[in-house]
């Protein structure tokens, strides 16, 4: 079989070769995805899903470009019962990509399926304030939720693509694999005509759409695997769009085709200290750090400046509670030797810390490996934490192990590593006592208090200032090591615009404002 | 050449005069290119083990306030993207590079040749049974198996050279079994036998030894299979880890900053380059230096 | 060429395939850490227990590999963690994309490393000879993913001569020309290192040949060059050459992992690397045992072969 391709394509390679390259597809945005996705908003696992699934499914109400909430399938909707009953009024004019008619009962369905663990679904833990979800009829749902939960509606417009129940109804989600990763159906903007394994998604602009009229003829969602070769096919015209690290900024600055574009990110990147260890289970020590660690460096150095410099857990994106006033804590070595001091630790002759018994302030540090930013930033620490006369031993580890060998079960000294948030204040699962992602094993009464009362406060008034409060609270007894609030880079091709201010999840879902000239 | 024949025919009176070993040497010295890779070869090896101790300098030390610095009095090769001195991680980094090069070929030589001599050696039952597991090893895609093996197990130096060294020793196996087999029938072993040798003996002392030219060719060339692997694993960020240097990953980093500082590249990649050149080059003039029929 | 003989083979082919998979299975999973899908800090106990009973993976290893083993004698290679379809239909859409790129790889070291391989091994010495051994000697010791960006750089983004990546433009799946544009970068990538390989191995097997007693017989009888060449020495070369050929294999099938990494092509080795880097347990399992497979059926199709191209050979026990 080969050998009759080749000869067969010896005549075509001299025909093709003198066309030259391909003509550039007019109105197509390409985009890099990293492997195939899975299309299905419930169950989608990593980020390349969650960003196609963004232009193929609407959900009830979407970000603004200040990422508060604005109607999206839902026309408009009443909170009462002081924060426990949301009724929504859906639009009466959308329909799915295959033509059946958009209902309630799709809305009823996906919560269903999304609440339920059994299902594959990834947004359980987002929902499980749910307690009822009802069609009262074809254009009302009404949730009813167990207590009041205020990011309810930020979760609604992250992730929560409605999907359509005349397709999935009576199995669990993760079985429809046809559905989930070839032919999958939804209301957004854009419609899916050709998956092609391992090489690429072909979307076409949704003529029935509810919204603005798309204003791209299509997108190509494509596999590169590579973050160098997306930098390449971007510089040659083959990608249009590719987030970058600011390693690869190098390599696009002197291209006069491309932008670089820094969006704000609701992400903080962060030094987990296990708080079972007695070594850190003092607020000193953990305050020390602060001043310890030239995160200003960090950023400088490793970031290129793209990321603002951090005080707590709440990032500076989340605009309407990130409190300006408090002053950050600046890079203080001797500040560090004088609170470690009154906690007990002292250098030696050596200069190494040592406590009263004499044993040396000894750790490990695991980074995930891999991703040079964050190897980067794990040397900086390593070194800085040196220079003070602590002893850390710097620890590379495989992302899978590291999660799940070391950091789940508690077994750890340090680990950097890093959040991505929905654009909502609300950090109870990260940092209050017992709870799920509370990895550092942080536990303050205060903290649960304002955490807690954070997230069941409707009125953002009220919010900011008890989120002001834990971010005060959290500079002298900080859950974990802040380093840094990364900007996401996006370079993009100048002929593409159109594009809103906002991190590419949420700037897709207004792709149909895209524009490629 | 046509000297073959009376060279020959010269040394049939005195059969114990050239050791195969010296009669080798001999005539690696008369192949240019050998010799001069050999050469090339301790120059690199001088650079990685020797140059740490002339040319200090830290070869961790961030300093971001000189990243991407051209070449100077105090970075004779610039620094890195970290601001780290290029010059001393090259010399480590060769070092570990080298370093998984020799011990993983070690560990694959181990298992080559005892397997490989054994199976030759009792034939029949034994010989069934290791050559079926050489089969297996072969069939199972060996870059695949190192990848999973890292993956699964955390990469590090001992790892790369266990893992490296177990999936590359199927070959030499092979061809050292074929060896003994030939050997065995040969008068010099059933010479021995006669005299009394036990079969392990006369394995060790007298076969073996007749194996050593395949090994020693087999030997250079897997150094640089081992070196080239390392790279290619660090590319898939299964390789040496960071802050530890190793060509490969020096190479790798440099990819991100092929537009604006391709020298990142040119120094490691010019190092494997060489160095698996050289390496390759030894083991041709070693083996037709070995080889009985060659020129 | 007996009955029993061919049994026998097949028979042994059955055992290295039981061992591979058997060996596999247990370093899979007895490995630290878990399927990437479990590797989401942000995952809560409830979702990580749903996700492991769905995955089969609360069971204990030797009820696991009781499981597994009844599955796969049946043929069923289970459903993938990562793409939640059958292993096997998975692997049958990345099959034929690695046959084209290994096949016009393969095809292209003969057709560069055969012609060349002789000439260098008539003339052992000669200047073509060295340039050639040293030329091919590079190309083995680059580093193939920096070989690759390099091709990439120079081709696609500075010359805008060929595609950067991907097997076809999105929607012109099926246009011949645009597969064969793909197709030149990575075909020279992946058989850089092996042309060089197949080289050496034919000219010192051309040498070995020449010096043979019924070349010299021909040449004195007259028999043409090219002749010579076609006829009597590579027939006779054939051999060692097919057989390292054969030890190509793997490296051409599961191999090809990096240049496809980079490249984007969606074949079976960048799906090896997408399934060790997730840790999809049946998926890793169903590309080594299909890889064995394919290696230990072309090692018996040359074994099968050899009697015919030497007819010295016969086959024995």
């Amino acid at each position: 079989m080969p050998k009759r391709l080749f000869s067969v394509g010896l005549l075509t390679l001299g025909l093709t070769l003198t066309f030259g390259t391909a003509q550039a597809q007019s109105g197509i945005l390409k985009l890099p995805l990293i492997n195939d996705p899975i299309m299905n908003p419930v169950i989608a696992p990593d980020l390349g899903s969650v960003l196609i699934n963004k232009v193929i499914f609407s959900g009830l109400v979407r970000p603004n470009e200040d990422l508060l909430p604005e109607p999206d399938l839902a026309k408009s909707w009443t909170i009462t019962n002081s924060g426990l009953v949301y009724t929504f009024t859906l639009r009466n004019d959308v329909k799915w990509h295959d033509g059946k008619p958009f209902t309630a009962a799709d809305v009823v369905f996906t919560f269903k399926a999304a609440t339920d663990p059994k299902s594959g679904s990834r947004l359980v833990s987002d929902f499980s304030s749910i307690k009822t979800v009802v069609a009262v009829n074809p254009t009302t749902v009404k949730f009813t939720l167990s207590r009041p939960f205020a990011p309810f509606l930020t979760l609604l417009g992250h992730n929560a693509g409605i999907l359509p129940k005349h397709l999935l109804d009576g199995k669990p989600l993760n079985d429809a694999t046809a559905f989930n990763r070839m032919t999958p159906i939804g209301t957004g903007p854009f419609k899916v005509t050709r998956v092609v394994p391992g090489a690429s998604i072909t979307l076409e602009a949704n003529k029935d759409y509810y919204g603005n009229k798309p204003k791209l003829a299509g997108m190509v969602f494509k596999v590169v695997p590579d973050i160098n070769a997306q930098v390449a096919q971007l510089r040659s015209g083959e990608l249009d769009w590719v987030n970058v690290e600011p390693n690869n900024i190098a390599s696009l600055q002197n291209d006069p085709n491309i932008t670089l574009k820094q969006a704000n990110a609701v992400q903080h990147f962060l030094v987990f200290f296990n708080q079972k260890n007695p070594l850190f289970a003092p607020a000193k020590i953990r305050e020390s750090m602060q001043y310890a660690v030239n995160r200003k460096a960090i950023i400088d150095g490793v970031l290129k400046g793209y990321a603002d410099y951090p005080t707590g857990t709440l990032p500076t994106a989340l605009k309407k509670y990130y409190d300006k006033t408090i002053k950050p804590i600046q890079y203080d070595p001797a500040r560090a030797k004088a609170l470690l001091a009154q906690a007990g630790w002292k250098p030696d002759a050596k200069g190494q810390l040592v406590n009263a018994k004499g044993e040396p302030f000894k750790f490990t540090l695991i980074v995930d490996r891999g991703n040079p930013s964050r190897e980067q930033a794990a040397l900086a620490v390593q070194q800085d934490l040196k220079k003070i006369g602590m002893d850390v031993t710097l620890q590379p580890l495989e992302f899978a192990t590291l999660v799940r060998d070391y950091l789940l079960p508690g077994k750890y000294d340090a680990n950097l590593i890093w959040w991505t948030t929905p654009p909502d204040p609300d950090q109870y699962s990260f940092y209050a006592t017992g709870q799920d992602n509370n990895n550092a094993f942080f536990s303050n009464s205060k903290a649960d208090d304002l955490l807690k009362r954070g997230r069941e406060t409707a009125d953002v008034a009220q919010r900011q200032k008890i989120y002001n409060e834990f971010q005060r609270l959290e500079m002298t007894n900080p859950p974990v090591l802040v380093l840094y609030y990364p900007k996401e880079l996006q370079a993009i091709r100048k002929n593409l615009s159109g594009v809103p201010d906002l991190g590419i999840r949420d700037a897709l879902r207004r792709s149909e404002d895209f524009q490629l000239k | 050449m046509c000297g073959r024949k009376a060279e020959v025919q010269g040394t049939v009176p005195q059969p114990a005069a050239l050791s195969p070993a010296r009669r080798s040497a001999q005539k690696l010295r008369r192949n240019p290119s050998a010799v001069r890779s050999l050469a090339v070869l301790l120059l690199i090896v001088a650079f990685a083990l020797l140059g740490p101790l002339v040319y200090r300098s830290s070869p961790e030390a961030i300093d971001f306030s000189r990243q991407f610095a051209g070449p100077s009095w105090d970075h004779p090769l610039g620094t890195d993207e970290n601001g780290r001195d290029v010059l001393i991680r090259l010399m480590l980094g060769g070092r570990v590079s080298l370093a998984v090069g020799f011990f993983a070929v070690a560990v694959s030589l181990v298992f080559g040749v005892l397997i490989g001599g054994l199976s030759g050696f009792f034939r029949g039952w034994a010989d069934s049974v290791l050559m079926r597991f050489t089969d297996g090893m072969l069939a199972i895609p060996g870059f695949f198996i190192s990848l999973l093996a890292l993956t699964f197990f955390g990469a590090g130096l001992t790892q790369l050279v266990l893992v490296i060294g177990l999936t590359s020793w199927m070959g030499l196996a092979r061809l050292v079994r074929g060896e003994v087999l030939r050997e065995r029938e040969e008068l010099s072993v059933e010479a021995a036998r006669a005299l009394g040798a036990s079969e392990l003996r006369v394995l060790w002392r007298h076969v073996l030894p007749q194996v050593y030219p395949t090994m020693i060719v087999n030997a250079t060339i897997g150094i640089s299979f081992a070196i080239l692997t390392e790279s290619a694993l660090s590319f898939l960020g299964v390789g040496i880890q960071p802050p530890d240097a190793s060509w490969g990953n020096m190479l790798t980093g440099a990819q991100n900053y092929m537009y604006s500082s391709p020298w990142l590249a040119v120094y490691p990649g010019a190092l494997i380059l060489i160095t698996v050149v050289a390496f390759n080059l030894l083991g041709d003039g070693l083996r037709d230096a070995s080889d009985p029929q060659g020129r | 060429m007996t009955l029993s003989y061919l049994l026998k083979r097949v028979f042994h082919a059955l055992i290295v395939l039981i061992m591979v998979g058997v060996i596999t299975f247990f370093v899979v999973r007895l490995a630290p850490g878990g399927p990437s899908l479990l590797a989401d800090p942000k995952l809560s106990a409830v979702e990580r227990q749903a996700i492991e009973e769905r995955l089969g993976l609360n069971d204990t290893l030797p009820v696991q590999f009781t499981k597994w083993a009844g599955q796969t004698a049946r043929g069923n290679l289970g459903n993938s963690f990562l793409y939640g379809a059958p292993t096997v239909d998975i692997i049958m859409t990345r099959l034929p994309n690695t046959l084209i790129l290994a096949g016009t790889s393969l095809l292209l070291t003969l057709v560069v490393a055969l012609p060349l391989g002789l000439a260098s091994g008539m003339r052992p010495g000669s200047a073509f000879d060295r340039i050639t051994s040293t030329v091919s000697l590079v190309f083995v010791a680059v580093p193939v993913f920096w070989f690759g960006l390099l091709l990439i750089i120079l081709f696609a983004v500075t010359w805008r001569l060929l595609p950067a990546g991907g097997m076809n433009t999105a929607g012109q799946e099926g246009n011949l020309g645009d597969l064969l544009r793909h197709l030149i970068l990575p075909a020279v990538v992946l058989s850089a290192a092996s042309i060089a390989e197949i080289l050496r191995y034919t000219r010192s097997s051309t040498r070995t040949v020449t010096t043979q007693d019924y070349v010299r017989t021909a040449r004195a009888k007259g028999v043409g060059q090219w002749a010579l060449r076609y006829r009597h020495i590579l027939r006779n070369a054939a051999i060692p050459i097919l057989t390292a050929v054969g030890l190509q294999l793997p490296r051409l099938i599961g191999g090809a992992a990096i240049t496809e990494t980079i490249f984007g092509w969606p074949g079976m080795g960048r799906l090896s690397v997408e399934a060790a880097l997730g840790r999809d347990y049946p998926l890793i399992m169903g590309i080594t045992l299909f890889v064995a497979l394919a290696v230990v059926a072309f090692n018996l199709l040359i074994d099968l072969l050899y009697p015919w191209l030497d007819p010295r050979v016969r086959a024995e026990g």
